[in-house]
């Protein structure tokens, strides 16, 4: 099931840590296995098997990557089609930006580091914006049963959201290797 | 005594317990208030100590605690640290004042046992002593005993908990639910002073060190992250005491020593601790091999030295649940303190610098824990009662991959239950079995991490490499235990495995110590399974009987008439005239649950349902059908992580 499903949540990328906590919370409470210790065994374990399902689906979401994989996988998008990066400027900008992590690891220029980690995260939040304006129009035809499959306009905002996904994952790889570098020294 | 469990007149009260390393409390609930019951030592604290004495009899608490210095072979002190740990890891920790039994096999290197008097036993078995004494003193207050909460130290792996559980098990105590400690202080703190906001529990205990970043918000308590070291604690302390005594006798290595003076050193270390909280030097007098004694001070400053890379690995473990928790000191409402090892004046200096707050210890440390499993237990007989505990799954878990390195299908901190999913696939052509190794820990290789489980899936058609599919779930439930499904995909045959992780005991083997372990073992062991059958049975009517008085509405077809004929079968064969024996029960009670599963799965959904429905409108509470075409949500945009 999707997770937006398994939380009762309209389809959308535009979600913030703190709705989605508020809704683990209430599911929690009608569904938790605390909540229905006396009940017969066959409850327990449907309740279970639900917290289960809302747990990993609230974990999905929180992470906005994978929430955008969610979203492609309701717009009919397989999933492996969505991790493979094709754009050949977006790949040259990769290589480069690595090479130049790697080089600041080399001299141990706390300030470079520092400033690599801020761009990235700059970006970051640039490509969550886009991503999430994607996904609004891309929804918005979906709900209005516009969904054709030769939809030019469509294919190529499902284009480009995977491609703003692709950036996303690699941005924040850098940002984590920035930060771990900064963690260690 | 084991057959007592069930007393038809009052109800069975449900207990908490936190089986310490260092001693032992179980609490109950009496209007609504926790009270911690006596031992049989007379006060709440039962030393968590056994000793197996030469004719078999067995003493726990203050009684077997004297034979530490006298009989140190046939005496088992924190046992906790061994539970679920494998001999190597036993050997490894090179303290034990008891002697091994060496393992005659791979497999028996799995697990520990202490040679006591020539008896082999494990610490399962140990524990379980422990938590048999203290169901009794329970039981000699309450009357009549129910289910118990037991508390595990949140940094238990699987294996660990495994462990807690079949001891439980042992002793005849069904387990309601295995509480992490630090949550179920939290929840003492919680309910007794209603703060809410976000605290840090930093509980030090005699061998086991946890460290806990939890939300107290409107009756939930959601913990963010937890940290920790399951080999840690204030016999850490003692140790370093007890290693410069033994050096001032000329035993340079502490393994050198013989058992007895390794076990009065020890003794001595503990006293010396205990008096530097109220004082800042102290004199010990330790009798010298081959005769007369010696005399050696400590000062407070030197103890603090000697603990200070204590409490550093401490302040590591703190750091990054902070880190994962995504918080910054300065926004903690608060610092509670946990475990007899915080009375330590250097502890709690060391708290106070880490956290930048005077911690909270208005309850008492050494009972607080089992406040909490009281009030837990208590509140689970009310089907959650007005507090919610969202706790997470301390340690990662995944799959050995090849070459070694180790796939996380769940990361640490995730909040529990929770079921995740992964596929993989052959990497050799024809290949027709799947070996999967299930493994727990933060290291990069699976080799560092502890291992849970292996298994093999078998029968897997001949096929290219990389065409096989295999998907492996997950599933870790409100204990924090994992269960691991496998099936294959490729071929649409479905075949699956269900594994449960073990420590070194298996479900058999536990069993043969519970039937040993019976006065009159399978007789005996029979006569148990009728009393617990009879109990599950009132059970599991009771809760059908209050089902159809809520939900019979959704019962559909012949469902309700076949439920009540299941009904009508098992009330008579609970009758003491029916002979009905404890497999009959079984066999009834689980017929009433089959006909009773596609019923409870509607009436969850209907539970989901209000869930939603019982939120406030502007807030999108429509479910995915009704969302379409209305897209107002446009809001502020994810936060970066």
């Amino acid at each position: 099931m999707n997770p937006f499903e398994t939380l009762g949540l309209s389809p959308t990328f535009t979600l913030t840590p703190a709705e989605l906590e508020q809704r683990q919370r209430e599911l929690n409470r009608a569904l938790h296995p605390d909540r229905h210790a006396t009940k017969t065994p066959a409850e327990r374990r449907r309740a279970l098997s639900m917290a289960m399902d809302i747990n990993q689906a609230c974990r999905t979401l929180s992470d906005p990557a994978a929430r955008a994989d969610a979203l492609l996988a309701l717009l009919g998008v397989d999933r492996h089609s969505a991790e493979t990066v094709t754009d050949g400027a977006l790949l040259m900008d990769m290589l480069e930006q690595r090479e130049n992590l790697e080089e600041l690891r080399k001299s141990g220029a706390r300030d470079g580091l520092l400033e690599l980690r801020r761009n990235m995260t700059e970006r970051e939040s640039q490509v969550l914006s886009k991503l999430g304006e994607c996904f609004e129009v891309l929804l918005g035809a979906h709900d209005q049963g516009e969904a054709r499959p030769l939809d030019t306009e469509r294919s190529a905002g499902l284009a480009r959201a995977q491609r703003l996904l692709g950036e996303l994952r690699y941005l924040r790889r850098l940002t984590e290797e920035a930060g771990a570098i900064l963690d260690e020294a | 005594m084991l057959l007592d469990i069930f007393d038809p007149k009052a109800p069975p009260k449900a207990i908490g317990i936190d089986l310490g390393t260092t001693h032992s409390v179980v609490a109950h609930v009496r209007e609504g208030h926790p009270v911690a019951l006596s031992t049989c030592d007379g006060g709440p604290l039962l030393p968590s100590v056994v000793h197996y004495g030469e004719h078999g009899q067995v003493l726990v608490g203050r009684n077997a605690k004297s034979y530490l210095t006298r009989s140190p072979e046939r005496t088992i002190a924190s046992v906790k640290r061994f539970m679920g740990r494998d001999a190597a890891e036993a050997r490894r920790e090179g303290w034990g004042t008891n002697e091994l039994v060496q393992p005659g096999s791979a497999e028996d290197e799995r697990v520990v046992r202490f040679d006591v008097g020539g008896r082999a036993v494990t610490p399962v078995e140990v524990s379980a002593e422990i938590l048999k004494s203290l169901r009794q003193s329970a039981a000699d207050q309450l009357r009549s005993v129910g289910g118990a909460v037991i508390t595990v130290p949140a940094y238990f792996d699987d294996a660990q908990r495994q462990a807690t559980r079949d001891a439980a098990r042992l002793a005849g105590i069904e387990v309601l639910r295995l509480l992490n400690e630090p949550t179920a202080a939290a929840l003492a703190y919680g309910l007794q002073t209603r703060q809410q906001g976000t605290f840090a529990v930093y509980d030090l205990g005699g061998g086991t060190f946890d460290v806990t970043l939890l939300a107290l918000d409107d009756g939930v308590f959601q913990v963010k992250s937890t940290g920790g070291d399951s080999a840690l604690g204030g016999d850490d302390m003692d140790r370093a005491i007890a290693a410069k005594l033994l050096r001032a006798i000329g035993f340079d290595e502490p393994s050198a020593a013989p058992k007895p003076v390794l076990a009065l050193a020890l003794e001595s270390a503990r006293d010396a601790k205990h008096a530097l909280t109220d004082r800042q030097e102290v004199e010990l007098t330790l009798p010298k091999s081959g005769g007369g004694e010696v005399q050696v001070s400590l000062r407070r400053d030197e103890f603090d030295q000697m603990i200070l890379p204590l409490l550093e690995r401490t302040g590591k473990a703190a750091r990054r649940a902070l880190r994962d928790a995504r918080l910054e000191p300065a926004a903690l409402d608060g610092v509670i303190l946990v475990g007899g090892a915080t009375r330590v004046p250097r502890v709690r200096s060391y708290v106070a610098e880490l956290f930048g707050k005077e911690p909270l210890c208005d309850i008492d440390p050494d009972l607080v824990v089992a406040y909490g499993a009281a009030l837990q237990a208590d509140q689970l007989g009310r089907d959650g009662g007005e507090a919610l505990l969202l706790d997470v799954l301390p340690l990662s878990l995944g799959v050995e991959t090849m070459g070694g390195a180790v796939d996380r299908i769940l990361p640490r901190n995730t909040t529990i239950p929770v079921s995740a999913r992964s596929t993989f696939t052959t990497y050799a052509d024809n290949q027709t079995g799947f070996d999967l190794h299930i493994v727990q820990g933060e290291r990069e290789l699976a080799k560092d991490c502890r291992s849970l489980a292996r298994f093999t899936l078998k029968g897997i058609p001949p096929l290219p490499a990389g065409q096989a599919r295999l998907e492996v779930s997950f599933h870790v439930d409100e204990n924090s235990l994992l269960t691991v499904h496998a099936r294959e995909l490729g071929t649409g045959v479905e075949q699956q495995v269900e594994v449960k992780p073990s420590y070194g005991l298996t479900d058999e083997q536990v069993e043969a110590m519970l039937i040993d372990a019976l006065d009159n073992g399978e007789g005996d062991f029979e006569q148990r399974r009728l009393v617990e059958g009879r109990v599950e049975a009132s059970r599991v009517l009771a809760a059908t009987e209050r089902a159809l008085a809520v939900d019979a509405d959704l019962l559909e077809g012949e469902e309700r008439r076949r439920i009540e004929q299941v009904i009508i079968d098992l009330e008579r064969s609970l009758r003491p005239e029916s002979g009905a024996n404890g497999a009959r029960l079984e066999a009834l009670t689980h017929a009433l649950d089959d006909a009773t599963n596609a019923w409870a799965g509607r009436r969850m959904d209907r539970a989901f349902q209000s869930a939603l429905a019982g939120q406030e409108v502007g807030r999108v509470a429509q479910t995915v059908e009704h969302a379409r075409g209305v897209d107002a949500h446009v809001e502020e945009h994810g936060k970066l992580r």
